[in-house]
């Protein structure tokens, strides 16, 4: 008779029950699914034919799996881009075009909520020949993990500098242009210069995860802020600012003074600041324009009479009232304000939030040394591709047989071979879980990330099994505490040199390498704190019932 | 029959377990032999590795209309042997395919000139159509610089960490040592074999790293904390047996992928490993076992 009280008990260990919290967390987190339909929108152009439907863009943080996907057009099913584009193509000017979607969000009034289950949607839009639809799309996503440049394609924008830039410039513009586009955080971007055969200069810029508008606001613009008096500049981005606050006990997105405001109809705007402080020669600067400037009359003359005006690549951005004490005195703390719209109120705010990053990078980056015009922007498909992915996930699952074989005539224990076999697959999971809850993109650096962390998973878990099973005569006298003590005395050596290894590389050649030290960092604690204890747990229940009979 | 083998063996293992002087001068050798050739690559190309088209740039060409992409990247790696070349889709915003674009690692006028004629050939596109640019590296130009000096921080920080757990500077050292070792030699039979490396090699020889530490550490743990196990040698090839399995398994999964990939990427990390984890074979077993047994000559005396 099989006695399963071992296998219950074992499940109430707390290792392994934090083990199994992990994995099923995990599961929430990637949301894999197994079949997609339609694509996936991107982003809907304002004031296009979508947007007068009634579609709405994604938020930037949105996961993957509920990001809105088109099903139907016209009554036609749609099952890949290339549907979709055909489709497309044959629309007529002006016709009624039928679109049906699925959607996590619904929108109702001001507000967005998200629904348990995806809702099926239906919109009436009039195709316009010159503007298209005004829908960006992309393949559906099967899970929450977010390919990189190199799996899933991206944005390609060729940049053409207005007049010739010296080396020196053409650096300073590639700098400035990173930095600029980091405001999206975990993307991974690629900027090169090129030249065509007639010697004109070009700026290749390749990244994945941001709209097409987004890159073009980001990039297309020289970024010149100034802040005027009276139409005297006072101060600019760049050199003039010394520093820029970005935590939150001194840059709000929503400032505490100026709530947002506005209704369902007319749309929500708020207002963001933060501090700044100047350099002592541009707060000199203000103080000399402003001594000259005299009293507001209105508003008991607490207020200069002129203002403060912020403006961005010649647009004003937000007006700002200097107080009467200001006058004349050279400070160097400075609030920048600024403001965020939409039509939802938590539109607005995530708008303002956006907006604030962007003025934030400007300032500390300054302008442009010299102004870029978008030649081109295109969708551009991965380097490797499909093909590579699935490829990947075949010869991954070989080479996980072939680590079990040799394992299985090393040990000749069918249960030992098993849960190593399941540590290791429990190992990559989670690591995706994390990657997917982080919104981290998954690229080619982070797969070899994942395979150091999973390899040294393996070596970890064969210390552990020789110290308890292997070199049973060895150290016979050693209680099980004792040995598990001495493997993870090793495993613990060896995680901590090599995450020590790993964290200069977090930084090295411009972050070139984070995505490869991340997960292997991340995979390597998760091996060590959560999914090695349980496989030494479980290991120790099933030899101790081995010994018992 | 049997007898002379066995003796063959012992000899073997005696000349293992006591010529530790000629070992460290054989792997200082080798050693020293991967350096000079990564220098001499230096002297005759300018750059102490093989750069591809990810690290070297190229020329890229852009070519509108709709074509199979993986057809025309097979069909060019045939007549492009030796070159790095990658195609990639183009689409414009409704999502249908505007073009391809063909990234080479060019960069001389003539060989570009002959290319485009051929893809115009190929793709019955007039070389006006087409958009050629040359671009740099994809990494920025102090990116092996700054490289460089992360991986010397990385080695400083892994020696420290060793030497807290050993309180004694030659182990630090040996460990550090069979590392960096490890991506040296490996880095030097990569240039031999004239392999051209991309971003993603890059990340290959990083993960060397984990790979060889984690053998050298079982090692000198077992070696110095764990005397209970028995004699030096008894020590030596108690560890052997768990650390050659762990180096034996990767062997066998790494070289597992590379036998069944058919992604020139993946073919390149894994071939790095497969070098790499041979080689961490002789800078563990060897060189830092070598080192070991010379640092407790005096200790203890098991010749």
């Amino acid at each position: 008779m099989v006695d399963f009280a071992p296998v219950k008990a074992l499940f109430f260990r707390w290792r392994v029950l934090m083990l199994l919290f992990f994995l099923f967390a995990s599961l929430l987190m990637i949301q894999p699914s197994f079949f997609t339909e339609g694509v996936a929108i991107r982003s809907i152009e304002k004031e296009s034919p979508a947007a007068l439907a009634g579609m709405h863009s994604p938020y930037a943080k949105d996961k993957p799996m509920f990001r809105e996907v088109i099903t139907s057009l016209n009554g036609q099913p749609i099952t890949s881009l290339d549907d979709y584009a055909v489709a497309v193509s044959s629309l007529q000017e002006g016709e009624l075009v039928r679109l049906e979607t699925l959607s996590r969000y619904a929108y109702e009034g001001g507000t967005r909520s998200l629904h348990m289950l995806r809702q099926e949607m239906l919109y009436s839009l009039y195709y316009n020949e010159t503007t298209g639809l005004g829908i960006e799309v992309y393949d559906a996503p099967t899970s929450n993990l977010k390919k990189g440049l190199d799996l899933q394609g991206g944005t390609r924008v060729l940049l053409e500098p207005e007049t010739e830039v010296s080396p020196d410039d053409m650096d300073i513009v590639i700098q400035n242009l990173q930095q600029r586009l980091n405001v999206y955080g975990l993307t991974d971007l690629v900027i090169t210069e090129a030249k065509d055969l007639n010697g004109a200069q070009f700026i290749l810029v390749e990244i994945a995860g941001v709209t097409k508008n987004e890159v073009q606001e980001l990039i297309g613009t020289q970024g010149k802020f100034e802040a005027k008096v009276a139409n005297q500049t006072v101060f600019s981005g760049g050199e003039d600012v010394a520093s820029v606050c970005r935590s939150a006990d001194c840059s709000f997105v929503v400032d505490p003074q100026r709530p947002c405001q506005g209704s369902v109809g007319a749309g929500y705007y708020c207002t963001f600041s933060f501090a700044i402080t100047l350099s002592q020669v541009a707060a000199e600067r203000q103080a000399a324009v402003t001594a000259d400037i005299p009293l507001s009359t209105d508003g008991g003359g607490s207020y200069l009479a002129a203002d403060l005006d912020l403006y961005l690549d010649d647009v004003l951005v937000d007006t700002l009232k200097i107080g009467a004490d200001l006058k004349g005195r050279a400070v160097t703390e400075i609030s920048i304000s600024g403001p965020g719209v939409g039509a939802t109120y938590e539109e607005a705010v995530q708008n303002s939030a956006l907006n604030m990053k962007k003025l934030q990078t400007l300032l500390i980056t300054g302008s442009l040394p010299v102004k870029l015009t978008i030649v081109k922007v295109d969708s551009i498909s991965p380097a490797v591709g499909e093909e590579f992915v699935k490829n990947v996930l075949s010869v991954i699952l070989y080479a996980i047989l072939a680590v079990g074989i040799v394992l299985g005539i090393r040990y000749r224990h069918v249960s030992i071979l098993g849960l190593i076999m399941a540590t290791m697959l429990s190992e990559i999971f989670i690591i995706l879980g994390f990657a997917a809850f982080i919104g981290w993109n998954i690229d080619l650096a982070a797969i070899a990330g994942i395979l150091v962390a999973v390899g040294t998973g393996v070596d970890d878990q064969i210390v552990i099994t020789d110290e308890v099973y292997g070199r049973k005569k060895m150290a016979r006298h050693l209680s099980w505490k004792d040995k598990l003590k001495r493997a993870f005395f090793i495993i613990m050596a060896a995680y901590l040199t090599t995450v020590v290894a790993m964290l200069p590389l977090f930084w090295a050649g411009a972050g070139a390498l984070k995505g490869f030290a991340l997960t292997s960092i991340l995979g390597v604690t998760i091996g060590v704190f959560i999914t090695r204890p349980a496989y030494a747990v479980a290991v120790e229940a099933v030899l101790k019932e081995e010994g018992d009979e | 029959m049997l007898e002379s083998f066995q003796s063959y063996v012992d000899k073997a293992k005696h000349f293992y377990e006591t010529k530790y002087i000629f070992f460290l001068f054989l792997t200082s050798f080798i050693l020293f032999a991967a350096f000079a050739q990564i220098a001499w690559q230096y002297h005759t190309t300018g750059d102490f590795l093989n750069k591809g088209v990810s690290l070297k740039g190229g020329a890229t060409v852009t070519i509108p209309g709709y074509y199979d992409a993986l057809g025309l990247d097979t069909m060019l790696a045939a007549s492009y042997q030796g070159y790095d070349l990658s195609v990639r889709e183009l689409r414009g915003s409704s999502g249908a395919q505007s073009g391809v674009i063909v990234d080479i690692d060019i960069v001389d006028q003539e060989t570009l000139q002959s290319f485009v004629s051929q893809l115009s050939s190929e793709t019955g596109i007039s070389d006006e159509m087409m958009s050629i640019e040359t671009f740099g590296s994809r990494l920025s130009d102090d990116f092996f610089s700054q490289l460089l000096i992360g991986l010397l921080i990385a080695f400083l920080f892994m020696g420290c960490v060793v030497f807290l757990y050993f309180k004694d500077f030659i182990p630090s050292i040996a460990v550090m040592l069979a590392a960096g070792s490890d991506i040296i030699i490996t880095l030097a039979i990569i240039n031999i074999l004239e392999i051209k490396l991309s971003t993603a090699g890059i990340a290959a020889f990083l993960m060397l790293i984990g790979y060889s530490v984690d053998t050298d550490i079982l090692l000198t743990i077992r070696v110095l904390k764990q005397k209970e196990d028995g004699n030096l040698n008894e020590r030596i090839y108690g560890s052997f047996k768990t650390g050659g399995l762990m180096t034996f398994t990767a062997i066998v999964a790494v070289g597992t992928v590379l036998v069944f990939t058919n992604s020139d990427i993946l073919f390149q990390i894994m071939l790095i490993l497969f070098i790499g984890l041979f080689v961490d074979i002789m800078t563990t077993w060897v060189q830092n076992v070598s080192i070991l047994r010379w640092y407790l000559r005096d200790k203890e005396g098991a010749h």
